[in-house]
C-alpha cells in the first residue's frame, strides 16, 4: 500500500477533473462534428440537436458512473462530498439532455419524413434496432430521477433509495446498443465504436476494481472484527476494530470509511463513519450518534462480527501549510475533529459547540491531548437561549481564536451550523479558501 | 435553480451555435461540377434546381425525347438519360456515394415507374453481361 | 453508408445480397441475414456449383456431357439426371415438340436445369426457415414471401421484380409483383438468336423476350424458352393454354401482348 505521501503525489484535484471532464466533452461534440456531412433543412436541425444531445448523454453517464466509482486518487484528491454533489447535479442535467434527445430525434425524423410524431415514434419502436430497449432505458432513468428528488428520497429509507438507484446500470446497459445502431456517428466509424467501447470498457473496469476487487481484497487482508463498543455519552458510541496491517491504510486524520458490519440486519447496509482516532496498526476507532435504526443497531454490535471497510475516503484532512489551526465541531462533528486534534503539530485551537455536557464526548482525551501539547479547548455549551446571543458569531470566535484571520479553519457538525459557521468566520476575516469542511448534503 | 437555467442556456446555446457553424461549412463544400453535353436533335435537356441534401449540394440533369403533339407543340416525352450535373464530392464519402448511389438512381429514374424494384428478370445475361446489368447495381447498391 | 435517417430501411429488414458467379452467369439471392449465419446461403450456393459440375454441357467429364457423348448411361449418372430427363420430356411433349432436351441433335438439358437449380437453391433457404427471399438466375427469378416489412404495416410488400425491356438496354419494360413465385425470361437480348426451332433447326424469330411467371422456376423457364421456339403467333395461344402460368411478350418490332391472367401480376404504382 502507497504511504500517505506517495497517494498524495497521485491525487487528482477538483479543477484537473473538471478539466478531464469537460476535454471529453469537447472530442465528444468533435466526433459529432466530424460524422455529420451537412444539414438539411428543419428536420435536419432537430435531428442534429437529438444526436448532439445524444452523444453527450452517451459519454455524461459514463461521466457519472465515474464519479461513483470510488476511485481513491479521485476521492482523495476531489473528496468524496464534492464527488457526491457532482453526481447529483450531473444526473439532474444528464437525465435532462437523454429526454431533449429522445424528443427532438423523434420531432427530427417526422419532419424529415413528412409523418406527424406519433406516428414517427411508433416506426422507431418497432423497426430501428434496439431503439424498443433504448427507450425502455429512458424510462427507468425518469424513474430514478423521481425517486432521487429530495421530495420522494425523504419519504424512503437510504438502503431503499441506494438500491433502486442501481437499476441506472441496467438503462445504460440497455441503452448502450441503440447507440451503435442508429447512432450516426457510429454506424459509418469503427474507430468510433472502438474508442468508445474503450471508454465504457474502462470505466466499467475502474467499477469493478475499485467497488468490488479492492474491497474484497481489503477484507482478507486486514480481517477487521468490532473488538468492542463503548457508550461514549446517551446517545454517543465508539466502536473500536481489531485488525491487521492497518498502517497500510494510511488513513489520514479526518478521513472516513464505509462500513459494512456482517451481522444479521447491518450487512446491507453501508455507512459513512470518520475515523476518531487514528489508526494503530491493529486497532481502529469510531464514533458513531444514534441517529435512527442502524445507529441503535449498532450500538449492540457483538465483538467478532466481522467487518468490510472500504476506504480511506475523503478530503477533508488537514493540509500543512505552517499556519496555526481553529478546529471548530459541532455535536457529533468533534469525530473526525478528534483524529486531527491528535495528529496535528503547531498551534491548535479547538472550539467544541454542543447543547448540553451530556453530548459532549472524549473530554477526558480532549484535555489530555491539549495539555500534552499546550493545545486549546473551548467547550461551547448550552442552547441559544441560554447563552443569550449567537456563540458563535463571528465576534465571538475571535475572541476564542485570537488570529483567526490568519488560521486554516477546519469545520465539522451539522449543516445548519456549518452554514452560519462559514459565514461568521468569512465575516471575522478568514478567506474561503482556508475554511474546510465536508458537507454530505445532495 | 440558477445553476439549472444557466445550464439549459448554456446547451442550447451550443447546439445552436454547433449546428449553424456546421450548416454553413457544408455549404461552402466544392462540389463536383460536370458539364452538360450537347444534344442531337430531338432530344432536350430539362435541369433541375441545386437541391440541398443531406449529402450536400446535387443537381440533376433530364434529358428526354422531344414528342411534337398534335398542333406542333413540343412536349418533353420519355427520359432518356440522366445525368448528375453536380454532386458532392468533399469527402471520400461524397465520392463513395457518388460512385454507387447515383448509378443506382439513375437506373430506378429509368424504369418504366421510378419505383424500387428488386431483381430484373431479362434473357440470361453472362458473367460479363451481368456487370453491366441493372441486377448488378441492385446487388451493390444496397 | 446512407446517413439519411429514413433509408436506414435496409439495415432494419435485415437482409443481405450476395452474387455468385456461376453456371456461366451470375446467380444474386437477396435473403435474410439469419440465412448467412445458419449456413442455408453457403449451402444454396454449393448446390448451385454441385449442378454447374454435373449438368454442365461445356466440361467435358460432367454427366450431362458424358451421357450427350453415350459414354454413360442414365443409370450410371447422378439420381437427378432422372428427374431431370423426365421434366423435360414432359415439357417436350406439352409443348409439342418445341421444347428439347437435345437442342440441335446434342444432349443439353440447359432450358430446363438452370431454372431447376434455382428453385432448388431457393428451397434450400425456405427449409433452413427462411420466408421471404429471392434468388435471380441470370435473369430467371424464384420468390418465396415478400420483400420485407410493407409500408405502414408488419405484413410484407410482394418482391417486384422489373422485366428489362430487350429493345432498350439498360431500361425496364414492366414491373411485376411476386410473392411465392417464380419470373422466368427467355429471349434474344443476350445472346443474340440462340434458341433454335426444333423443327426448322433454324433461329426462332419474332420474339425479343417472353417472360413467363407461375408457381415453379424450372416449368417457367423451360415454359419461356418454348414460347419464343415457337414463335409469336403459337406462343400465344399456347401459353394461354398453360395452367397456373401467364406470359407477358415482346416482340422484334416493340409490340407486345400477354395472356389474360398476367395483368394481375403488373405493378400498379
Amino acid at each position: 500500500m502507497a504511504t500517505a505521501a506517495a497517494q498524495r503525489a497521485m491525487l487528482v484535484g477538483p479543477r484537473a477533473m473538471l478539466a478531464a471532464i469537460a476535454a471529453g466533452a469537447v472530442a465528444v461534440l468533435a466526433l459529432w462534428w466530424h460524422s455529420t456531412l451537412s444539414i438539411a433543412g428543419f428536420g435536419g436541425w432537430l435531428t442534429g440537436a437529438g444526436e448532439i444531445l445524444g452523444l453527450l448523454a452517451g459519454y455524461g453517464f459514463v461521466i457519472l458512473v465515474l464519479l461513483m466509482a470510488r476511485i481513491r486518487p479521485i476521492e482523495r484528491g476531489v473528496g468524496a462530498d464534492r464527488l457526491a454533489r457532482w453526481h447529483a447535479m450531473g444526473g439532474r442535467y444528464v437525465i435532462s439532455v437523454v429526454s431533449g434527445h429522445a424528443l427532438l430525434i423523434i420531432w427530427g425524423y417526422a419532419v424529415t419524413a413528412h409523418t406527424n410524431p406519433a406516428s414517427e415514434t411508433a416506426t422507431l419502436l418497432t423497426t430501428y434496432p434496439d431503439v424498443l430497449m433504448a427507450t425502455v432505458a429512458w424510462f427507468l432513468l425518469l424513474g430514478v430521477a423521481l425517486v432521487s428528488a429530495r421530495a420522494v428520497r425523504r419519504t424512503m429509507s437510504y438502503e431503499t433509495w441506494y438500491y433502486l438507484h442501481f437499476y441506472t446500470y441496467l438503462a445504460i446497459a440497455l441503452a448502450f446498443s441503440h447507440q451503435f445502431a442508429d447512432g450516426a456517428a457510429f454506424t459509418a466509424s469503427l474507430v468510433a465504436r472502438f474508442w468508445w467501447s474503450a471508454l465504457y470498457l474502462l470505466v466499467g473496469a475502474l467499477v469493478i476494481w475499485y467497488r468490488v476487487v479492492v474491497p474484497a481484497r481489503d477484507f482478507a487482508h486486514h480481517q477487521l472484527r468490532v473488538a468492542g463498543v463503548r457508550h461514549e455519552a446517551p446517545r454517543t458510541v465508539s466502536i473500536y476494530i481489531k485488525g491487521r496491517y492497518l498502517k497500510e491504510l494510511a488513513a489520514e486524520p479526518g478521513q472516513f470509511f464505509r462500513w459494512r458490519f456482517l451481522t444479521r440486519g447491518l450487512w446491507w447496509q453501508s455507512h459513512p463513519y470518520s475515523l476518531s482516532a487514528m489508526p494503530s496498526d491493529e486497532l481502529m476507532r469510531i464514533t458513531v450518534q444514534n441517529a435512527g435504526d442502524h445507529s441503535g443497531a449498532i450500538a449492540r454490535l457483538a465483538p467478532g462480527t466481522r467487518v468490510l471497510a472500504e476506504g480511506p475516503f475523503g478530503a477533508f484532512t488537514p493540509v500543512r501549510t505552517g499556519r496555526s489551526v481553529l478546529l471548530l465541531a459541532g455535536g457529533v462533528g468533534i469525530t473526525p475533529l478528534r483524529a486531527m486534534f491528535a495528529a496535528l503539530s503547531g498551534k491548535v485551537t479547538l472550539i467544541y459547540r454542543a447543547s448540553t455536557w451530556q453530548d459532549i464526548v472524549f473530554q477526558s482525551e480532549l484535555d489530555a491531548i491539549a495539555e500534552a501539547r499546550g493545545a486549546t479547548v473551548h467547550y461551547v455549551v448550552g442552547s441559544r437561549q441560554d447563552l443569550g446571543a449567537d456563540p458563535l458569531s463571528a465576534t465571538a470566535l475571535r475572541r476564542l481564536a485570537p488570529g483567526l484571520h490568519r488560521m486554516d479553519v477546519y469545520l465539522c457538525g451539522p449543516p445548519g451550523m456549518t452554514g452560519s459557521a462559514v459565514a461568521a468566520l468569512t465575516e471575522a476575516g478568514v478567506p474561503r479558501r482556508r475554511i474546510h469542511y465536508e458537507s454530505f448534503e445532495f | 435553480m440558477r445553476r439549472a437555467i444557466l445550464a439549459v442556456i448554456a446547451t442550447v446555446a451550443g447546439l445552436l451555435a454547433l449546428l449553424s457553424f456546421k450548416t454553413h461549412s457544408s455549404e461552402r463544400t466544392t462540389a463536383s461540377v460536370q458539364p452538360a453535353p450537347s444534344l442531337p436533335k430531338g432530344e432536350r435537356a430539362v435541369t433541375g434546381n441545386v437541391a440541398n441534401t443531406a449529402y450536400g449540394p446535387v443537381q440533376v440533369q433530364l434529358v428526354v425525347k422531344t414528342i411534337t403533339a398534335a398542333g406542333g407543340k413540343s412536349q418533353a416525352g420519355t427520359i432518356l438519360k440522366v445525368n448528375i450535373l453536380e454532386q458532392p464530392s468533399a469527402t471520400q464519402e461524397d465520392t463513395q456515394i457518388g460512385q454507387y448511389a447515383f448509378p443506382k438512381l439513375i437506373a430506378e429514374t429509368l424504369t418504366a415507374q421510378s419505383a424500387r424494384i428488386d431483381a430484373v428478370s431479362g434473357a440470361t445475361y453472362t458473367s460479363g453481361g451481368y456487370l453491366k446489368s441493372l441486377q448488378s447495381a441492385l446487388d451493390n447498391g444496397a | 453508408m446512407l446517413r439519411e435517417p429514413m433509408t436506414l430501411g435496409t439495415a432494419v429488414t435485415a437482409r443481405v445480397r450476395h452474387a455468385e458467379p456461376v453456371m456461366g452467369t451470375v446467380v444474386s439471392f437477396d435473403v435474410p441475414v439469419t440465412a448467412r449465419h445458419d449456413g442455408s446461403l453457403d449451402a444454396a450456393v454449393r448446390w448451385l456449383h454441385w449442378v454447374d459440375r454435373v449438368f454442365s454441357p461445356y466440361q467435358a467429364d460432367s454427366d450431362v456431357s458424358l451421357l450427350a457423348r453415350a459414354e454413360v448411361t442414365v443409370d450410371g449418372c447422378v439420381p437427378e439426371m432422372t428427374e431431370v430427363l423426365a421434366a423435360c420430356a414432359f415439357v417436350r411433349d406439352l409443348s409439342g415438340g418445341y421444347f428439347t432436351a437435345s437442342p440441335g441433335g446434342q444432349f443439353d438439358p440447359s432450358g430446363y436445369v438452370k431454372g431447376w437449380a434455382v428453385e432448388r437453391a431457393a428451397a434450400l433457404l425456405a427449409r433452413a426457415g427462411s420466408a421471404d427471399h429471392l434468388v435471380n438466375g441470370g435473369g430467371d427469378v424464384q420468390c418465396a414471401g415478400g420483400r420485407g416489412p410493407g409500408a405502414g404495416g408488419m405484413s410484407t410488400a410482394p418482391w417486384r421484380i422489373g422485366i428489362a425491356d430487350p429493345l432498350r438496354p439498360g431500361r425496364l419494360a414492366l414491373v411485376v409483383e411476386a410473392r411465392d413465385r417464380a419470373v422466368a425470361t427467355s429471349g434474344t437480348a443476350e445472346r443474340g438468336a440462340h434458341i433454335l426451332d426444333p423443327h426448322t433447326g433454324s433461329p426462332a424469330a419474332g420474339l425479343a423476350s417472353l417472360t413467363v411467371t407461375g408457381p415453379s422456376l424450372a416449368l417457367a423457364d423451360a415454359y419461356a424458352t418454348a414460347a419464343v421456339a415457337m414463335g409469336p403467333a403459337r406462343a400465344r395461344d399456347w401459353t394461354a393454354s398453360l395452367d397456373g402460368y401467364e406470359a407477358y411478350a415482346i416482340t422484334d418490332t416493340g409490340d407486345t401482348w400477354q395472356t389474360p391472367g398476367f395483368a394481375s401480376h403488373i405493378s400498379a404504382d
